[in-house]
């Protein structure tokens, strides 16, 4: 059998399809189910373009075949919300934090990983955490600075 | 020069020259920019290309798959009749053209060719499909080695050619052998510079689509010049005219020249897609960006300076070898890096007498194209390891040296040794900056403290430049290019309702464009930024332009929107004038609305009297608000930037490993439009100059195979090996642009591979050893620190 019928949560809506077994999380959230702020950059697990959260933590959705995302709940880009969420956005914006765009929906997720687990303390520690993460455009400065600034805020 | 500086000058509203937030960002951080992989048509089917897995090799017909359906295999013979091979030309004599067909025939010359390409309904079945079909190819001994090409009995790639050498130049300027003669130094030293690609972190990517009834063939297309990849396809493609093509540049992840030349890939789904029912797609994968994505900057190098002891600098020697691959793409050619490498060198030294000699090689490798900086990363690298060796050997200090060789601001205009006419600039300002901001003599304090037990030393070193930016029809035609970047177009219209739409035939590709085009045109309008919709990319809705190539966007589209702005300003204060019972000298335009000395219309009042209310309009003004202007420079040589990268890093002298500890960028890019998107073009250069000093490089082994195809294999930096970049900023104003604007896109990432190279350099002094190759990899590091010892005295 080379399909599977497979339910789990994007974004908060509860969703079913046939799946291929070797189809990616990641082909699924895009062609199949149209949300395609998740982007692609290298299909090989390197660049993190394509991080979705899992259940709360980071992941390759393009390493991640969608078969396993049974039962799951998927965040995407689309559908992060919330305070953090928000403030994440506010600061990347003011930090000039995204030049293309590109990488931006996989440093999102990252920096809302990060916030939550409180690894934005100091600028070493974001660099290293998000070692995961390349871009070819701002050299990371705006990145560090704009999670920076959130990860000292206490209101969040 | 520019009536408009002053005009400017004197007001204390700007929106140019603030860190206005940008326009692209919120869709970009909400998730609903579409970048061409999310472009979805109707019934689209899903391309995969057969490409060739050896470097040369003599193939047979593509066998096509008994099974295969009939419109699911494409081959050359099947596209024969529709398209024509590329063939990139210079007006230059000697240049040798290549023809490069779109789909393979005969022969296939680097690995990643394509061979042929195959349709269906998804992505994973056309490339199961794809992997069906085994060209059948007879391999040839290759050519992968740039010098080895030269050999006499190297394996020759193109059958037209008598050897390998696309073209080769030189000159000698000046009394060079006088120079020679009368030098007291002469200093020679033997580089190598890796291959690398600029490598956006979006892909390349196609959708084609072709419709029947209008006749009309729509490429989406991730482009850097979507007016001039229509007019080549409008050459390439059988049977269509160029009013008939659109292409669509949407979002762009980033490109940075690699996504500048026309591909055949693009030539191959518009080919296809005129033959099909149904629209079809092409995504590269990051594995096919390897392969066929247009790679930089490959050069092997040999330097002489001549100089006196004093520290006058009197000639250079210089030859370039460049690595060309196997075809040139259009429009680039495969000689793009080494012509500018060469023009170049000089930056900003005067410099009596120069001699240099370009050779551009064919090898069965991917062929070449821009990478942000052109020609300038090579030369800077070339000329600073130059600059900081001569001043060793001298005994001087590399800064003073420098110092005392380069061009003094009051000397602007000044015409280079190779030609080059400078505009403006104040190098040795910008020098000081840099030095200070090093800290220079604390280092040397350190310096003079180390012993042989010491295993970590720290150096400093620095890479200066010039940068001519902006460049017009005459700099292009004299460099022979069939396309000469003379002019941009902009389009503003403000609607009934007073919002205004500019479109402009350049296309941003995350440079911030869209923000910046809108300060200026807020400013020449009067009114809010936020009020200003900059649309780019689409060749049906945007006037002709010439694309984001060459830093000249800002300078040439942001004249282009100042010229047509302040014309249409003229317009409205002619309406208002009418209106207001005064003359349009007296009318003033701000935040929206046009006042008079006995009262005020807002510029939607006035839009609606241009388009609905025309009793209001004196019938000897042309109804409607749109007016569109093309700019083209007063001056065609180019404004130049212009730079001085310094580094701090400390080196492992038992592991080779380098550490980046400081880094600052000393600039000036003439009138800053917006401060917070220059840091960051200048921040995000330098990470990518940073990427080729210390890690790039696409590594081929004899046979031509490519060895360097995922992210595991070519290392970009990540945010841990880029330092935070210190800058310094210096606003010296162009005379020759509108505001005095210079471009600065490329600039951060041309003198990092220079600084970085000097200040390691500087760190191993006293173990007598220098860079001679880049990226500095700790394993030559290690080697070259093998045999040598540590001298007791500072050499």
């Amino acid at each position: 059998m080379t399909h599977q019928e497979i339910t789990l949560t994007v974004n908060g809506c509860r969703l079913s399809a046939e799946v291929e077994r070797r189809l990616s999380l990641a082909d699924l959230l895009r062609e199949e189910f149209g949300l395609t702020g998740t982007h692609l950059g290298c299909e090989h697990g390197v660049c993190g373009a394509c991080t979705v959260l899992v259940d709360g933590v980071p992941s390759r959705s393009c390493l991640m075949l969608a078969c396993a995302s049974e039962g799951r709940h998927v965040v995407t880009i689309e559908g992060m919300r919330g305070p953090v969420a928000d403030a994440l956005r506010e600061a990347f914006r003011e930090s000039h934090a995204l030049q293309c765009g590109f990488c931006t929906p996989g440093m999102l997720a990252t920096a809302i990983d990060l916030i939550a687990r409180k690894r934005a303390s100091s600028e070493d520690e974001i660099r290293r955490e998000l070692a995961g993460n390349l871009c070819r455009c701002t050299g990371y400065q705006g990145l560090v600075d704009a999670i920076l600034s959130v990860g000292k805020r206490t209101d969040l | 020069m520019n009536e408009n500086i002053g005009q400017l000058e004197t007001r204390n509203d700007l929106q140019v020259g603030r860190p206005v937030l940008r326009h692209e960002d919120e869709r970009l951080l909400a998730g609903t920019a579409r970048f061409v992989a999310d472009i979805r048509l109707p019934d689209m089917r899903e391309v995969a290309f057969v490409r060739s897995p050896v470097a040369f090799g003599k193939l047979s017909p593509v066998e096509i798959p008994a099974d295969a359906g009939p419109d699911s295999v494409w081959t050359a013979e099947r596209l024969a009749h529709r398209v024509l091979p590329i063939c990139a030309t210079l007006n230059r004599p000697g240049f040798h053209v290549t023809e490069q067909p779109i789909l393979a025939r005969g022969k296939v010359r680097h690995v990643g060719e394509l061979i042929a390409a195959v349709v269906a309904s998804s992505r994973a079945e056309a490339e199961d499909l794809a992997e069906t079909i085994v060209p059948g190819i007879e391999s040839l001994p290759a050519v992968s080695d740039p010098e080895a090409a030269l050999d006499e009995g190297a394996p020759r790639l193109h059958d037209a050619w008598e050897d390998n050498v696309y073209l080769s130049s030189g000159r000698t300027i000046g009394p060079f052998d006088e120079a020679v003669a009368r030098a007291e130094v002469a200093v020679t030293r033997d580089f190598r510079m890796a291959r690398v690609l600029p490598l956006p972190m979006e892909t390349r990517g196609c959708v084609a689509g072709f419709d029947r009834g209008s006749g009309i063939l729509t490429l989406y297309l991730s482009t850097q010049r979507p007016h001039l990849i229509r007019t080549m396809l409008a050459e390439q493609l059988v049977g269509i005219e160029e009013s008939r093509i659109r292409v669509i540049a949407p979002e762009i992840g980033g490109a940075f020249g690699g996504k500048s030349n026309l591909y055949p890939e693009e030539v191959a789904l518009a080919a296809m897609a005129m033959e099909l029912p149904f629209p079809i797609r092409w995504i590269e994968d990051r594995y096919e960006h390897f392969l066929s994505a247009s790679q930089s900057r490959q050069h092997v190098q040999r330097l002489t300076a001549y100089a006196m002891r004093t520290g006058e600098l009197l000639a250079i020697d210089a030859r370039f070898l460049v690595d060309g691959g196997a075809y040139s793409m259009r429009t680039s050619t495969a000689v793009v890096e080494a012509g500018m490498a060469a023009a170049v060198l000089p930056g900003p030294y005067r410099l009596g007498a120069y001699r240099f000699e370009t050779v551009t090689v064919a090898t069965n490798k991917m062929g070449v194209g821009p990478y942000r900086g052109v020609g300038r990363p090579a030369a800077v690298f070339a000329m600073e390891r130059m600059m900081h060796e001569t001043a060793v050997a001298i005994g001087m200090e590399p800064h003073a040296f420098r110092a005392r060789n380069m061009i003094d601001a009051s000397e602007h205009p000044y015409v280079s040794v190779s030609g080059l006419r400078y505009d403006s600039g104040d190098y040795k300002t910008l020098l000081s900056d840099a030095v200070e901001a090093m800290d220079v003599a604390s280092v040397r304090a350190a310096q003079r403290l180390v012993t042989a037990g010491d295993r970590r030393l720290i150096g400093v070193g620095f890479g200066c430049y010039t940068e001519q930016t902006a460049h017009g029809a005459e700099e292009w035609h004299r460099r022979g290019s069939p396309f000469e970047y003379g002019f941009e177009s902009a389009r503003i219209r403000i609607d009934p309702s007073g919002s205004v739409l500019v479109t402009t035939g350049i296309k941003s590709q995350g440079q911030g464009l869209e923000t910046t085009l809108a300060q200026i045109a807020a400013d020449a309008l009067g009114l809010p930024h936020e009020h200003v919709h900059i649309r780019h990319g689409d060749t049906e809705l945007c006037p002709y332009g010439l694309g984001t190539i060459a830093s000249r966007s800002l300078v040439m589209a942001g004249g282009a929107v100042e010229g047509a702005a302040t014309r249409l300003a003229g317009k409205i204060r002619a309406i208002a004038a009418a209106n207001l019972g005064c003359g349009p000298e007296d009318i003033r335009l701000q935040d929206g609305t046009a006042t008079g000395p006995f009262g005020n219309l807002s510029f939607a009042k006035i839009a609606r009297i241009a388009y609905l209310e025309l009793n209001a309009l004196p019938p000897d003004i042309e109804p409607g608000l749109e007016v569109s202007y093309n700019y083209r420079p007063p001056v065609e040589s180019g404004t130049y930037s212009s730079g001085v990268h310094g580094a701090r890093v400390a080196v492992d002298v038992d592991t080779g490993e380098v550490e980046l500890l400081d880094y600052v960028v000393a600039e000036d890019c003439g009138r800053i439009v917006n401060p917070m998107i220059v840091d960051g073009q200048i921040i995000g250069g330098a990470a990518q100059g940073i990427g080729q000093a210390l890690y790039e490089e696409l590594r081929y082994d004899e046979t031509g195979q490519p060895r360097t195809v995922t992210l595991a294999d070519y290392l970009i930096p990540g945010a841990v090996e880029v330092p935070r970049i210190a800058l310094r900023h210096r606003e010296t104003l162009s005379p020759f642009t509108v505001f005095g604007a210079k471009g600065l896109g490329e600039g951060g990432a041309i003198a990092p591979p220079a600084a970085i190279a000097n200040a390691v350099s500087d760190a191993l002094r006293r173990y007598g050893v220098d860079v001679r190759s880049i990226p500095i990899r700790p394993r030559d590091l290690w080697t070259a620190l093998r045999d040598k010892s540590f001298a007791e005295m500072e050499p």
